[in-house]
């Protein structure tokens, strides 16, 4: 298990990370998600040791992060943390090396991540040369080299293209059911709803959401009503409780203040005509994290 | 993170093994060091034997000067070329004249050697002064040739004087013979040849070592700002400590020096190798543009009274270098770990330069400003004691107390280095600021103690 307990980290007078904890078991994924500069890599480096934190402490498996522990990390960085003038080969070994493999080891595992992720080719290609795609696919491999037990991903999915996204999931969730402990951050809350079990949102160094997305979901009041039919906006807004009326192409979505609302926006739609399609949703991540992190701004 | 466990400081000991031998390879392993090396040792070669190349790829300089002698008295001819010759055995293949004997008026002969490199001797009988001679030549390059021919002409007229007056030969003989001269010299402090010891220093100690202190100080940084400019050292420094990285960094590019310093010293003796090759074959002992013999070499030393302090002034000199060597890796490693790219490296590094350059001139003109109070305290001071604290006790200027104080404040100086500067390698190693260099130096410095 990984334990993360009341971390804070101040770069200056700047507060980064405040009082932050959460854990994470074996074979669970965990979303780490924020605006820019809410503390999302400051907390990576933490775990990682390359930042220490004034207070709080990271434990993996009971016992402190250290230079012993991390060659069975797994670490993928937000921007590529690639030597670019070395080819696939050259940079594999040297990462793999200092992850504490032999060689046999890493040239073996290399070629069977470069078959999976269909870039054999490239093998003795100096990275420079391959495409931004290429590159991240490169960069997942240095950070999967090692089978690692605890997997941080920053931002894995930046620059893929969609076949490439699913190709990535598809390894990452291969990790999960192995039984790794997996961190990831990412800005596409559409990957947070498809992975993570667990997630944090984060605004200026503190999490103002976190738990079980199921959870998540549950314990936020508002909701989303999807009507397909001929109806009035202004008077849908005139109910007591809705938030707001969102006409698209074919569908109305209506927001709603939370579930005692229902029953009055129902008397109005039954009196409509045409209508097709009477819906109650649970909101999106998406809503849930725009609405946290902008409260979180506002205050 | 913590770094207090048995299995940390086993794994870290072969992370640094494996990055400083990484870290070497890639300076070593390369075509461009193959590439690099061949050039030098050409180079090298080149210089030590540069007269050597350039007779032998011939001119007007090589072309061999006529010499034409109107003997007028028709006893004097074969007394100068003696006298020549005991002049070109000595001077070897610097001196290279024909000489004949002519027949010619003096007016056909001036007219002939317009426009070209020959000289004419005509030499008179003189009643009061034995002999008078006339050169003529139409052109000045040649001095030592005329100077040789001056000396040769006043030779002959002591000869003929002599001879002139009945001196047997043995008595003759023995006048001739050079005075076997003793050198004593007591004043051992005032006796020396300044610029013969500079002659010595210049190429063996201060130009050696200048250009090394730039090689390493360059390998560092480019080694330290390219991992940062990739990100490739956020993995880095998650698997190996940032001392551990700091010191492979030191590590291998000290040896590489180290390396690279014996292979100069390799290709200096194979430089006077082949010189003493061409030597044997076109005649001649001298050392060409260095105007001094190997035996002429060791003459200075021992008549400077170095050679006999040679038992300490290597081992100083080699301990100075070493810890300047370590100073200079230290300050480059730590600036280039605040900095983002070469560019600001280069930036930062300036003032580091300016403080080499300083001290390869204060070293030049130690030879001419002895004494100098400036130049002594100077001596003193790390990353300038190195050039110039050898230089100083070769020439007696400073005594080993004095470079041993130099060497204190070094080691000082590195201790000071390395605890401070891993604390500011720590913080700027991962530091990727947009703020303009020296105010990221100053606020990494000022955060050194964050971590």
């Amino acid at each position: 298990m990984l334990k993360v307990e009341n971390i804070t980290k101040y770069y200056g007078s700047l507060k980064a990370v405040d009082n932050f904890s959460f854990t994470v078991k074996e074979g669970e994924i965990f979303g780490l998600l924020g605006a820019n500069g809410a503390g999302k890599t400051t907390t990576f480096r933490i775990i990682m040791g390359l930042l220490e934190a004034q207070s709080g402490k990271v434990s993996l498996f009971g016992k402190a992060i250290d230079y012993g522990v991390t060659d069975t990390i797994g670490f993928m960085t937000e921007e590529r943390s690639l030597l670019t003038k070395l080819t696939v080969k050259e940079q594999m070994l040297f990462y793999g090396k200092l992850k504490g493999m032999d060689k046999e080891t890493i040239l073996m595992k290399l070629d069977y991540w470069l078959d999976r992720l269909n870039i054999s080719e490239y093998k003795n290609r100096i990275i420079k040369e391959l495409s931004k795609g290429n590159q991240q696919k490169i960069q997942l491999i240095t950070a999967l080299i090692n089978d690692p037990k605890l997997l941080i991903l920053d931002e894995p999915f930046a620059g893929l293209d969609p076949l490439n996204v699913e190709l990535f999931k598809e390894i990452i969730m291969e990790f999960k059911n192995k039984g790794s402990i997996i961190i990831f951050s990412t800005h596409r809350m559409d990957h947070v709803e498809y992975f993570c079990e667990k997630l944090v949102i984060m605004v200026a160094g503190q999490a103002v959401i976190d738990g079980y997305l199921t959870d998540i979901k549950k314990n936020y009041r508002r909701k989303n009503i999807i009507v397909k039919g001929d109806i009035n906006k202004e008077t849908l807004l005139k109910i007591n409780g809705v938030l707001d009326v969102t006409s698209y192409v074919d569908e109305v979505e209506i927001k709603i203040k939370d579930d005692s609302v229902i029953d009055e926006v129902f008397k109005y739609i039954s009196k409509c005509k045409n209508i097709t399609k009477f819906s109650v949703e649970e909101p999106s991540l998406n809503e849930i994290f725009i609405a946290k992190v902008g409260e979180s701004y506002e205050e | 993170m913590k770094f207090l466990s048995r299995k940390w400081v086993k794994v870290m000991r072969n992370k640094l093994l494996f990055l400083t031998k990484y870290s070497l390879n890639k300076k070593i392993k390369t075509k461009w060091f193959v590439i690099a090396n061949i050039a030098i040792l050409v180079l090298t070669v080149a210089l030590i034997n540069g007269d050597r190349i350039v007779s032998f790829f011939g001119g007007d300089f090589s072309s061999t000067t006529e010499v034409f002698v109107l003997d007028n008295t028709d006893t004097s001819y074969d007394l100068l070329v003696n006298e020549m010759a005991k002049n070109k055995e000595q001077l070897g293949f610097m001196l290279d004249y024909s000489i004949s004997k002519s027949t010619k008026l003096e007016a056909e002969i001036t007219k002939e050697l317009e426009g070209t490199k020959g000289v004419a001797i005509i030499l008179e009988a003189d009643e009061d002064n034995y002999l008078k001679a006339k050169i003529i030549t139409d052109n000045n390059h040649d001095q030592l040739l005329q100077q040789v021919i001056i000396t040769a002409i006043n030779n002959t007229k002591t000869s003929m004087a002599l001879s002139l007056s009945n001196i047997s030969l043995t008595e003759l003989s023995r006048i001739y013979n050079p005075v076997n001269i003793e050198y004593i010299n007591l004043d051992k402090k005032n006796g020396k040849d300044y610029d013969s010891i500079m002659s010595i220093a210049m190429p063996i100690l201060i130009l050696p070592f200048y250009f090394l202190v730039i090689f390493v100080v360059q390998m560092i940084g480019l080694e330290i700002t390219e991992e940062k400019t990739t990100k490739g050292m956020e993995i880095i420094i998650s698997n190996v400590s940032p001392k551990t990285h700091f010191f492979s960094k030191i590590i291998a590019a000290n040896i590489f020096v180290f390396l690279q310093g014996f292979l100069l010293i390799l290709y200096s003796l194979s430089g006077l190798l082949v010189r003493k090759v061409l030597g044997a074959v076109y005649g001649g002992s001298t050392i060409g543009n260095l105007n001094i013999s190997i035996n002429e070499f060791w003459e200075i030393m021992v008549t400077n009274g170095i050679a006999e302090r040679l038992i300490y002034v290597i081992p100083l000199t080699l301990l100075l270098f070493i810890l300047t060597f370590l100073a200079y890796s230290l300050i480059a490693g730590i600036l280039a770990s605040i900095t983002v790219n070469i560019e600001d490296y280069q930036q930062i590094l300036g003032p580091i330069m300016i403080v080499l350059v300083a001290s390869f001139y204060l070293a030049m003109m130690s030879a001419m400003f002895e004494g100098s109070i400036f130049i002594i305290s100077a001596s003193y001071f790390p990353f300038i004691s190195a050039l110039l604290a050898p230089v100083l006790l070769l020439m007696g200027q400073i005594s080993v107390i004095d470079i041993c104080f130099a060497i204190l404040l070094l080691l000082i100086t590195n201790y000071l280095l390395l605890s401070q500067g891993l604390k500011v390698y720590r913080v700027g190693i991962l530091n990727y600021s947009t703020d303009k260099v020296w105010s990221r130096a100053l606020k990494v410095f000022k955060a050194r103690d964050s971590l």
